[in-house]
């Protein structure tokens, strides 16, 4: 009997523990939720102003992103939530995202990818700000102005030191030269976003995808070394374990900049690399028009300083898009370089095909 | 060890009100209720995942309902290249670390070697510290333009050597050390001397007591290579740092690759998340097979205390030195690495001038770079140790009993074999998982909130934690609380008043253990970290990534620190305020030599 009465109360005892212990999950997840709105920047201005607002979320790979971010905020009273990334794992976050998009705004280097994003409906079409381009922005411009160009600078410029190379090579074939075995780097299509861009580049150069797939291969036996990002393949210049760096032109006179030893040379034809942003198509109409404020911010006198100013010694080293706003005095005049400008909209849709090829023959 | 044995005796024969009630057994609410809970974090997201291998078309429109192909990338080129280094370096590493620890747990338990507290203490310590941590370390110092090369000290055999598999091995060989000395050393430590001296009565040598004491203990060895083995199946820290680098492709991270890359393919990371999860599981099932198969059993209540050998002469001095060896290979020379490198500005290229400086320090505490990513992390790490324990112990609780009835079988299945589930398929589920768009539909929007990644730490902590705790739970006999019950307690108060001063030192054992893997977690931050919130290993690869060098040593010495700070006050805090009962029972480390 008395077993049986404490028995009862004993399952009155664990009915309390379980709903105890059921309860604590949602209040322990509750908290992590006040963590997180926490670490996000409230925006400046009054309450009634932000109250109407939804957040604007931007993935980002440019070096000047954050200070951008935060200028923007500032200026328009908008909460804005940054993730910045290498361009790869972001392009892979929106297509992880494909049915449940959760950005607003997509802003990396190179074209290829929005077209392809514009290819599957992800983007906004059909809006382009009224500003005055400069005449190579014009030709970057998609027809159907589904993204923006931001900036524009070159993709696989030839990076060296003059410590080490007195005579840098002056042509593509050069490098499969046996005087450049084991000295050459690049970085790898599937994380860098500069670099495919470079690769299509190159085998729009040749005449196609077999020739330009033979030359990489070529330059695989001639011991090419792939790191990762223009960060990882300058680290490898730096420290000796190669000779000749092939990465994006900001990274190179940035690098320059730092030691002038680094210099930064274009062997023709240089590939024109659009910094670009594309508006998700698929958001709401307030994150929409909330988008198109960030562009016009970005490509607006105030905004151009920012983008001019925000990564001194990476990024920030681009021809303006805009006439009358002048790059950097270190970024050499772009009338002088031979540049090609490949098709995004052909390029683009095999960026996974190459990609997966070069990942397969010349990373592995 | 004999006394516990003999109050468990005791307690069977107790006609206890567990026994007639059964709780938690067959059908029971308790049971079914944690086993829901369980799967909706643990099970359901993983198997959405991995279901991905075979049904790719399941919840995507553009894919065939069901194909292998994803199975064939992952047995190709270098996915299949992932696995075999995997598993080779796996394989070694199991080894090196159960030869090691074997050695540790000898010499910590057998012999009157001074300072066991210093050295359990560095053990601890490497159990704290992350592979990726390690790895810093060791490149930190001998990498061209590193540490050692701005000392003009020509490091580069030296890291010709490191830089590639013999690093990745090395790494995880003596991260794995903590997990075999764990295994190993309570089996020396309960196996009486008996069998050692029956050995020597018959003339034979040291060698030959070795010789029948090694069988006696391959249980314990069989445990340390099986669980260090599936711990370097599952490490993404050495993968993402040193291998990936070195271009030496880890399974890890050929599957964070297919995920983190362009093109995506979830899919070919199903299969490959299949082959990494089936590899790091077999060796536990094996184990335990061959444990069940065979009696091992030679510790009995006419057991004899183990015997300390005073070590003296030749023999001392090679122990000694084995120790510190040991010692500065796994704990100091990382450390060094990190903190010289910490203090120097310029480090990792030749471009430029190197100097001494703070300044790496001022960065990292500003709020963009360090404030932030050590508030958000500390934050949910003591959330995440906090919840762990609580909901641990509530599971060591159904496991423990004898009669566990079908849920708590599920959940003790689900459990163990959560234990060898690699945190880089348990992101890769929750990404997959949580970003469906039926889940928005119903009113679930977990996917890029801090939520998640508090219930990632959450999936991936409690497996280990529970079945740690099951053990002092299952030395605690039931007719304490009723004791208590009987004499008016309530319910709560009566487990507060019983079980939780027994349980309170092993709880903070976990707490500890949980709150410092927590704040400096790889795998799982890296793949669910929210907009706006970088938790702090993320924080200290991004640095590292981008080269600054300085300021990632800066970020990884502050966050160590922080762990063992925030260890050392509430441990501290325990000896200080705890009544002094408390702390004579119960503990994960309370065999530990002193």
């Amino acid at each position: 009997m008395i077993f049986n009465l404490k028995s009862n109360k004993n399952k009155k005892s664990k009915l309390t523990a379980k709903i105890l212990a059921t309860a604590a999950l949602p209040v322990i997840i509750a908290a992590c939720g006040s963590s997180s709105s926490a670490t996000t920047t409230s925006a400046a201005g009054s309450t009634a102003t932000t109250a109407a607002k939804v957040p604007l979320v931007v993935y980002s790979a440019q070096g000047y992103d954050s200070a951008m971010t935060t200028a923007f905020q500032k200026a328009t009273g908008i909460t804005t939530t940054l993730v910045d990334d290498s361009t790869g794992p972001l392009l892979t976050r929106v297509q992880a995202e494909a049915s449940n998009p959760k950005w607003g705004v997509l802003w990396v280097d190179g074209d290829e990818a929005f077209a392809a994003l514009d290819q599957q409906g992800y983007l906004l079409k059909n809006w382009e700000p009224k500003v005055n381009w400069t005449s190579a922005a014009k030709l970057v411009i998609p027809k159907d102005g589904s993204y923006i160009p931001t900036g524009l600078t070159m993709a696989g410029t030839l990076v060296y030191s003059t410590k080490t190379v007195q005579s840098p090579p002056t042509s593509w074939n050069a490098l499969l030269s046996p005087q450049w075995k084991g000295a050459v780097g690049m970085n790898d299509p599937a994380v860098s976003g500069p670099t495919f861009p470079f690769v299509a580049g190159m085998m729009n150069y040749l005449g196609g995808v077999t020739q330009g797939e033979s030359y990489y291969t070529k330059l695989k036996n001639n011991g090419l070394q792939v790191f990762q990002t223009n960060g990882d393949t300058l680290h490898a210049l730096g420290t000796g374990q190669i000779k000749l760096a092939l990465i994006q032109s900001s990274a190179g006179i940035g690098a320059g900049i730092k030691d002038p030893t680094i210099k930064t040379a274009f062997l023709a034809p240089s590939t024109l690399l659009p910094g670009v942003i594309g508006i998700d198509g698929k958001a709401s109409a307030a994150e929409i028009a909330e988008a198109k404020q960030f562009v016009k911010f970005v490509l607006s006198p105030a905004g151009q300083k920012v983008q001019l100013s925000g990564d001194p010694s990476g990024d920030s080293l681009y021809w303006p898009v805009l006439q009358g706003v002048n790059p950097e005095s270190a970024v050499p005049p772009l009338s002088g370089i031979k540049y090609q400008v490949v098709n995004p909209y052909k390029w683009g849709p095999q960026e996974n095909t190459i990609n997966g090829w070069f990942t397969s023959n010349i990373v592995n | 060890m004999v006394a516990v044995e003999t109050e468990l005796n005791a307690d069977e024969t107790l006609p206890s009100p567990r026994r007639i009630k059964k709780a938690g057994g067959k059908g029971s609410i308790p049971g079914f209720v944690v086993a829901i809970l369980i799967a909706g974090v643990l099970l359901v997201p993983v198997l959405i995942f991995l279901v991905q291998a075979f049904f790719p078309g399941l919840f995507s429109s553009s894919q065939p309902l069901f194909s292998l192909s994803g199975f064939k990338y992952a047995i190709t080129g270098g996915s299949l290249r992932g696995i075999i280094d995997s598993l080779f370096v796996s394989i070694l590493a199991g080894f090196i670390a159960t030869a090691l620890g074997l050695a540790v747990s000898w010499i910590l338990r057998r012999t009157d070697i001074k300072g066991k507290r210093i050295w359990s203490g560095a053990i601890w310590f490497l159990l704290l510290v992350p592979t990726y941590l390690t790895t810093e370390g060791w490149q930190r110092l001998l990498e061209p333009s590193g540490v050692l090369s701005k000392a003009n000290i020509n490091a580069a055999p030296i890291y010709h050597i490191f830089f590639g598999p013999v690093g990745v091995i090395f790494v995880l060989g003596m991260s794995g050390i903590p997990f075999a000395y764990l295994a190993i050393s309570a089996t020396l430590a309960n196996l009486g001397g008996e069998l050692e001296d029956a050995a020597r009565v018959h003339s034979g040598s040291r060698i030959d007591s070795f010789k029948i004491v090694i069988p006696v203990i391959m249980p314990a060895l069989m445990s340390a290579f099986a669980i260090v083995f599936a711990e370097s199946m599952s490490d993404f820290g050495v993968a993402y740092t040193l291998a990936a680098n070195a271009h030496f492709p880890i399974a890890t991270y050929t599957l964070f690759s297919a995920i983190d890359s362009v093109p995506l393919n979830f899919q070919q990371a199903a299969a490959i998340g299949w082959l990494l999860v089936a590899s790091a599981m077999v060796p536990i099932v094996l184990q335990r097979r061959v444990t069940k198969s065979k009696s091992y059993a030679v510790v009995g209540g006419r057991r004899r205390a183990a015997k300390i050998m005073n070590i003296t002469g030749r023999t001392r001095v090679i122990m000694y030195a084995f120790m510190i060896v040991l010692m500065v290979l796994a704990v100091m020379v990382p450390l060094l690495g990190m903190v010289s490198a910490s203090f120097i500005k310029g480090l990792g290229t030749n471009f430029g001038a190197t100097s001494l400086t703070l300044s790496n320090y001022r960065r990292v505490f500003s709020l963009t770079l360090g404030g932030s990513p050590l508030r958000f992390s500390g934050y949910l790490s003591v959330l995440t140790a906090t919840a762990t324990i609580i909901f641990g112990a509530y599971l060591a609780r159904i496991l423990a009993k004898r009669d566990t009835g079908f849920f708590g079988q599920a959940l003790d299945l689900l459990l163990i074999g959560s234990v060898a589930l690699p945190g880089i398929v348990l992101g890769a589920g929750y990404i997959f998982s949580y970003n469906q768009p039926f889940l928005s539909n119903i009113g679930i929007n977990l996917y890029g909130t801090s939520k998640l990644l508090f219930l990632g730490y959450l999936a991936s902590s409690l497996p280990a934690t529970s079945r740690i705790l099951i053990g002092p739970l299952a030395q605690i006999q039931s007719n304490m609380a009723y004791a208590a019950r009987v004499h008016g307690s309530k319910a709560i108060p009566a487990w507060f008043q019983t079980v939780f001063p027994i349980l309170s030192k092993a709880l903070l054992s976990a707490w500890s253990l949980t709150f410092a893997k927590t704040l400096l977690e790889l795998p799982l931050s890296q793949l669910l970290y929210p907009p706006g919130s970088i938790p702090l290993s993320v924080a200290i690869n991004k640095l590292t990534a981008g080269y600054d060098y300085g300021g990632g040593t800066a970020m990884s010495v502050l966050a160590l620190g922080v762990a063992l700070l925030v260890i050392g006050v509430v441990n501290g805090a325990y000896r200080i305020f705890a009544p002094e009962g408390w702390k004579k029972m119960g503990g994960m480390f309370n065999n530990e030599g002193n």
